[in-house]
């Protein structure tokens, strides 16, 4: 039997983990965490014997069973690994263990530090691993073994949807490591600069990962899912967004710590509460709770268990904290200064998660008194749109200031220079799209700010290069046109929502559409309608081909988007069937502009944290 | 009292100020955009009916869906009580008869909505968690649903 190679493999892990909990308590650091890297290599050596199922199409492992076919692509078949429950559970696990091993590599010194590190991540890799084999074991058997599997969710079978999950993970979990840090740091009493130094590549590391897995989610939702946005205050992307927003916070006031050797016991809190989310999100996402396409595990049992170890966790994470506290010091605190700033920036940060917490879960407690609610998106744009604009001048002032200097600022003309174009950029962008209205106005105005400035930093640190401004540069540029973008897009997009037949043409007021040709063709594991479109506007012809598909194994239908990009827009189509029988096509049809700025915007964002994960200095 | 004190009382007072113009601001907006969610049944015994955009959910009642051009009506039922809803639009992929859905407008009446968003999923086998919950209620959950 194949899968009780697996589960001793797991035994095997969970062993080790045990032994390396005796040698931390006697004292022997060394084989402490030798046997951690153990634990490790053998729960690396269990994922792939997984994916080796998966790939096989072995269906008497019921995971395979329940999210497999074997008339799957094979890309999709090695991405239902981590498509479900178990499978991606087991990924977690795995993925606590890598960074515990990188960091065992990386750092070189053998002191007790390491060690308090290494047993703290032994014991979340525990707790987890336990998690698995108690409720959701991957390598549980069908007896007897089924012939066909069940299938993958077809809107799930997307190369970017395959690679979207290990992101997120290699980020949710990699701030596992960061708590080790700072839970290591408090009981040795080092969370100061030294420290700071560190801790840094890895929660750069780790924030990199998260971004660019939200990023891709977002841009899968915007092809994928057809209607036409990149973003919906789903709460499932809420609960990404979350820990997202405190490890942003915990970047900027580790750089304080670093620099200042100041904000140690915020540091701290946010590094615990960051973990936190990460877990709050795993919970949210994975426990059945929310109503989506991300939502596996209709077990409450899991769902409560995974809660208890969140509380259980921080809970303990909470009492290290305050037990351990640092002296902060005294300082002399200047409002002008670049961590009075930098402090400003973490409140915003976290008024931002407050917004997102209470939206996302007030309808889940309402929920345990049988009431429905959904909170629409208005709530969340039109509290966060305000305070956007503030946090954005705040992020063009802040960098320019000196560290604990009171108010000296240079160039100031160049700046009010600088302030007045882009107050003048809003003008003339409203007048030029024709939206009169304040918060486009101001969105433009801050955003645009942002950018100037930061193109006027780089051409004045072209005469004295230094590498270490890079990240930053390019992070908050990125910020500047993600932002701009966003403004730019809500404001000037239009839709179209209309029914038409095979050679029939729709005609609106500069724009029409014309159904040319639809044909039926079978593809592996669906039958795909591929319809073609030619679309007239002002000044140029395109055709667009949106198809719909019919999977067999489920039985579903989904539709896929057509998109063709212009220089400043998309033209984003997507159709459906009203009725099968029907030869009537429904029509979607969105003018999305300036959405490429949205996704230039996050590369930038990603690349400056990319680079700063191998900055040295400050 | 010495400066630093003063100094810091000042503090306090302007971010616990802040703290509440921010929060009642909050609460405001999030109070203007719940949707809450009734089956039939529920909305029948309400006494106030709610204003704003709410959300039904239920069974397409078969035999009940009527179009004309773009317009198109049918009744959404938990068995016990049925609600008529108009929409103008596109219909989702295979919204057919008999199924679940969820659907989101504003009420013209006790017994008639006016649509403005169909949610409907794409698979058959699939019941949104509303409609299960609310058929559950009623007392007419089917047990091919059951899960």
């Amino acid at each position: 039997m194949a899968s009780n190679f697996a589960n001793v493999l797991l035994i095997f892990s969970i062993f080790f983990s045990f032994l390396s909990n005796l040698f931390f308590f006697k004292k022997k650091t060394k084989l402490s965490i030798l046997f951690f890297n153990v634990a490790s290599v053998v729960i690396i050596i269990s994922f792939f014997v997984l994916i080796y199922y998966f790939c096989t199409s072995n269906f008497s492992i019921s995971a395979v069973y329940e999210n497999s076919h074997s008339l799957k692509p094979f890309i999709y078949k090695l991405a239902g690994t981590w498509g479900n429950h178990e499978g991606s559970l087991l990924l977690f696990i795995l993925i606590i263990s890598l960074y515990g091993l990188l960091f065992n590599i990386f750092y070189k010194k053998k002191d007790q530090f390491k060690a308090w590190v290494i047993f703290f991540q032994n014991n979340i890799f525990l707790i987890f691993l336990i998690f698995l084999i108690t409720t959701s074991n991957p390598f549980d058997m069908i007896i007897p073994t089924p012939k066909e599997g069940l299938g993958l969710n077809p809107i799930l079978q997307d190369p970017l949807l395959a690679i979207h999950p290990p992101f997120l993970y290699l980020g949710y979990v990699g701030f596992s490591l960061t708590l080790s840090l700072v839970l290591a740091g408090l009981l040795q009493k080092e969370l100061n600069d030294q420290w700071a130094m560190i801790c840094w590549p890895w929660v750069m590391l780790s924030w990199v990962f998260l971004t660019i897995g939200i990023s891709l989610g977002s841009l899968w939702a915007y092809y994928e899912l057809g209607w036409g946005g990149y973003w919906f205050w789903d709460p499932v992307e809420n609960a990404s967004l979350m820990p997202w927003l405190t490890s942003t916070a915990l970047i900027h006031s580790l750089l304080v710590l670093k620099i200042k050797n100041k904000m140690k016991n915020w540091t701290a809190l946010l590094a615990i509460l960051t973990f936190s989310f990460s877990l709050l999100g795993t919970f949210l996402v994975r426990s059945g709770i929310l109503n989506s396409v991300h939502a596996f595990a209709n077990d409450p049992d899991r769902g409560v268990f995974i809660l208890l170890i969140i509380s259980f966790i921080t809970a303990i994470s909470l009492i290290i904290y305050i037990l351990n506290s640092h002296e902060e010091g005294n300082f002399k605190n200047f409002f002008f200064s670049k961590e009075n700033f930098l402090n400003i920036n973490n409140f915003f940060l976290l008024f931002f998660l407050c917004v997102v917490l209470i939206g996302t879960i007030y309808p889940i407690i309402l929920s345990i008194f049988d009431e429905t609610i959904s909170i629409g998106p208005v709530y969340y744009n039109s509290i966060l749109a305000p305070f956007v604009f503030i946090f954005l001048i705040t992020m063009s002032v802040g960098p320019l200031l000196k560290w604990s200097n009171s108010f000296k600022f240079q160039n100031s003309l160049t700046y009010t220079l600088i302030f007045l174009a882009s107050l003048i950029i809003g003008f003339v962008v409203i007048f030029i799209s024709k939206n009169y209205d304040l918060i486009f106005y101001l969105g433009l105005c801050s955003s645009s700010l942002l950018i100037l400035i930061i193109i006027f930093e780089i051409f004045s640190a072209r005469k004295k290069f230094t590498f270490y401004i890079l990240p930053r540069l390019f992070s908050h540029l990125g910020v500047g046109i993600f932002f701009l973008s966003i403004f730019l897009n809500s404001y000037n997009s239009t839709t179209k929502n209309f029914e038409i037949k095979i050679s029939e043409v729709k005609k609106f007021e500069n724009l029409s559409f014309k159904f040319v040709k639809q044909e039926i063709e079978k593809i592996d594991n669906y039958l795909e309608m591929k319809t073609k479109f030619e679309i007239f506007t002002d000044n140029e012809v395109f055709n667009l081909r949106p198809t719909v598909r019919r999977y067999f194994q489920p039985n579903q239908i989904t539709s896929e988007t057509s998109i063709k990009p212009t220089l400043f827009s998309n033209h984003y189509l997507v159709v459906n069937f009203p009725d099968l029988n029907s030869k009537v096509l429904g029509a979607r049809y969105y003018y999305n502009f300036f959405i490429h700025g949205i996704w230039f915007g996050l590369f930038l964002i990603i690349f400056g944290g990319v680079l700063s994960v191998f900055k040295k200095r400050v | 009292m010495n400066n630093n004190t003063k100094k810091r009382l000042y503090i306090l007072l302007v971010s616990v100020i802040s703290v509440l113009i921010i929060g009642k601001f909050v609460y405001e907006t999030l109070e203007k955009n719940i949707v809450y969610f009734f089956s039939p049944s529920e909305l029948y015994d309400i006494t106030e009916l709610p204003n704003g955009t709410i959300r039904i959910g239920g069974m397409v009642k078969k035999g009940s869906m009527k179009k004309k051009g773009n317009d198109f009506s049918f009744v959404v039922t938990d068995f016990k009580r049925e609600i008529l809803v108009n929409y103008t639009g596109i219909k989702p992929n295979l919204f057919e008869e008999g199924q679940g859905a969820v659907v989101e407008g504003i009420l013209n009446s006790r017994t008639n909505l006016k649509a403005t968003q169909i949610l409907a999923k794409h698979d058959e086998n699939y019941m949104p968690k509303e409609v299960a919950d609310a058929l559950k209620k009623s007392g007419d959950w089917k047990k091919k649903y059951g899960k």
